[in-house]
């Protein structure tokens, strides 16, 4: 019988504590076969299961253009992140995906991408950014505006340093509500419009229509034309 | 609701082709039962008709209007075990399991519930093919019996369909004034079990009771509740909360209803081994969009009765081309604050 409910299973190969109760798991298959034939979209997601406790759901947080391994990036809210937060390196976890819908980052080969994420939101983002930075020769200019409700909140904090000593990357600083005195610097890109970003991203988790519609009127009021903002 | 909605009578020419005897539904329960199968009928249980697995003609209930469950429940349990783990120090062994699909009767199912399964199926072979459900699916034969009385509850003619509907049905009977039915096979699966029963059965002329047919719900205009949704404008409206305020998220009315699928898949047993299992779950609890961010897009109770109503009369004809609520009426007569559904189908028909 087909049992499409079926995980496979994968080791912990590194833990990365990202932001209090955040952390990032990057995961190789037991299965060395399926280490060279897995594939993904860059926008898709998976079940990951801690074995006792279930499974949650979580974006693939890695880029497809990286190979032999998947990330991902998780809150710890309840029952099975909680478990999934209690596992170590070398732990072997199940994922079952991949799932939904992706981004169609091939169509946007030659045109400039403003990249727009909040919070917990990023990892999802951030498989997009890496798809492009990959593959930096085919786009044209690159804007990442990121922002967190505290600089604690901020995940993948050595990439944004990375993204923001990039000179191939516009550079709008992480923001924070508080202007925590950790971030030197001040973002370029206005607050209210990183405000709109967390909007953004509570719509991408949630899919309720209502939401994104702040970040997308915002978007047509700077120029952008509808059909070129993607979710 | 219109009492008056109870009177309409229906007369109809059957075009049966054979015709069942009161006395010879136990045969065909023991005819089923000798082949290995389950016959699935309304029966009492706690004081309640509802859907189960019996073995004689005497536990079969006779009278209902409906059962309380939906026969659903024996293609997409409400509970069911996908993989069994154990773990040690090392490595986690996991094995995946056989879908339990034995031969299946659902007999004295109605026909509105029946219409019920084209969403169900589309829902599971989507994308990916549930063969838990398929499966079971696959191996039942769905014995629908036109309704000769029905309550202030039900309303198949608001939503397009009638006791003579046949959507979703193997075999088709319909009531006989001396107790026993007229037989119809319409699916070659319900063909064969006729042919594979044929000596439980007979032939000849019987007489036929009217069917009972409830008066369609006044004010209730499908197209328009349609092109309402479409439009999420509707999403802020105040009337949401006005209309489902008083619904307590008990979820009843998700888990009595033929149509609603929705699942969630937890973990049972101990730190060495356990089982994975596939669990119903309802989207009028709180905790159903919960965000990990502690957002919840569907905060309010309203909120997620506008998605129980929007999946059924928008997601549901929209992306499968099938019926999201069937008018069975479960979910008003077992809501505890009286919600009742078609109001809300008469507000959006304004
Ligand atoms: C498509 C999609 C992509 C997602 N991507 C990500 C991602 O990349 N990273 C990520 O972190 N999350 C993501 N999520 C959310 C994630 O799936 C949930 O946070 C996770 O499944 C919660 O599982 P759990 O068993 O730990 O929580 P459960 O125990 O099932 O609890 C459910 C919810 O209840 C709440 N809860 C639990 N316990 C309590 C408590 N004591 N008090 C108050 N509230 C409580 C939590 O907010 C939790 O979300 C995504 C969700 C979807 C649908
Ligand atoms: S919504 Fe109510 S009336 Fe419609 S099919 Fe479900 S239980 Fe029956
Ligand atoms: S049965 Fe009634 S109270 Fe319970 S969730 Fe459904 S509408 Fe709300």
């Amino acid at each position: 019988m087909d049992n499409i409910y079926l995980p496979y299973l994968a080791k912990i190969e590194e833990i990365r504590d990202e932001a209090p109760d955040v952390r990032s798991f990057k995961l190789v298959f037991e299965d060395p076969a399926l280490r060279d034939s897995f594939e993904f979209k860059t926008g898709q997601f998976g079940l990951y299961s801690a074995f006792g406790l279930g499974e949650s759901t979580f974006c693939i947080a890695s880029s497809p253009t990286r190979k032999g391994y998947i990330q991902c990036t998780f809150r710890r809210t309840g029952r099975v992140t909680g478990g999934l937060a209690q596992l170590s390196v070398g732990d072997t976890m199940g994922f079952r995906g991949p799932y939904g819908n992706w981004f169609p980052v091939d169509d946007w080969k030659g045109k400039d991408i403003v990249f727009i994420a909040g919070g917990i939101c990023l990892p999802t983002v951030r498989s997009v950014i890496w798809n492009v930075l990959d593959r930096r020769q085919h786009f044209g200019n690159i804007t990442i505006v990121y922002g967190a409700r505290t600089v604690a909140d901020l995940v993948y904090k050595d990439e944004l340093k990375g993204w923001d000593e990039r000179s191939d990357i516009t550079p709008s600083r992480p923001w924070t509500p508080a202007r925590d005195p950790g971030m030197e610097g001040q973002g370029r890109v206005r607050a209210d419009r990183i405000g709109r970003g967390r909007a953004f991203c509570e719509e991408h988790g949630g899919r309720d229509l209502h939401i994104s519609k702040f970040v997308l009127n915002s978007l047509l009021k700077l120029g952008f034309d509808e059909g070129s903002v993607y979710t | 609701m219109n009492p008056a909605r109870l009177s309409g009578r229906m007369k109809t020419v059957s075009m049966a082709d054979r015709t069942l005897k009161k006395e010879d539904l136990g045969k065909l329960i023991d005819s089923v039962r000798a082949k290995g199968g389950r016959f699935v009928a309304p029966a009492l249980l706690a004081r309640q008709v509802v859907f189960r697995s019996v073995k004689s003609a005497e536990e079969v209930a006779t009278g209902y209007i409906l059962a309380r469950n939906s026969f659903k429940e024996f293609l997409f349990p409400q509970t069911e075990v996908i993989a069994e783990f154990s773990m040690n120090k090392d490595s986690v062994g996991l094995k995946g399991v056989e879908v339990d699909a034995p031969e299946t009767v659902v007999f004295g199912a109605r026909p509105c519930e029946a219409a019920s399964l084209k969403g169900l199926r589309t829902l599971f072979t989507w994308d990916f093919v549930d063969e838990f459900y398929t499966k079971r699916e696959d191996k039942t034969v769905v014995i629908t019996v036109g309704c000769t009385s029905g309550d202030e509850a039900c309303f198949c003619t608001t939503v397009d369909l009638s006791p003579e509907s046949t959507e979703g049905a193997d075999v088709y009977l319909r009531e006989t004034e001396d107790n026993g039915y007229t037989v119809k096979g319409l699916t070659e699966k319900g063909k064969k079990f006729l042919d594979t029963h044929d000596a439980v059965f007979t032939s000849g002329a019987a007489k036929e009771r009217p069917l009972f047919k409830p008066e369609t719900v006044p004010a209730v205009d499908l197209k328009r509740v349609s092109e309402r949704l479409k439009d999420r404008a509707h999403y802020d409206d105040p009337v949401w909360a006005k209309l489902t305020m008083k619904c307590i998220g008990c979820g009843a009315c998700t888990f009595v209803c033929p149509t609603c699928r929705c699942f969630d898949i937890t973990d049972e047993g101990t730190a060495f081994e356990g089982e994975r299992r596939k669990n119903w779950d309802s989207c009028q609890y709180d905790a159903f969009t919960l965000h990990a961010s502690g957002h919840n897009p569907r905060e309010h109770q309203p909120q997620r009765w506008r998605n129980r109503f929007m999946c059924k009369f928008n997601f549901y004809p929209e992306k499968f081309s099938s019926k999201g609520c069937v008018g069975c009426g479960r979910c008003i007569r077992v809501c505890p604050v009286r919600l009742d559904i078609t109001e809300v189908m008469q507000e959006f028909s304004k």
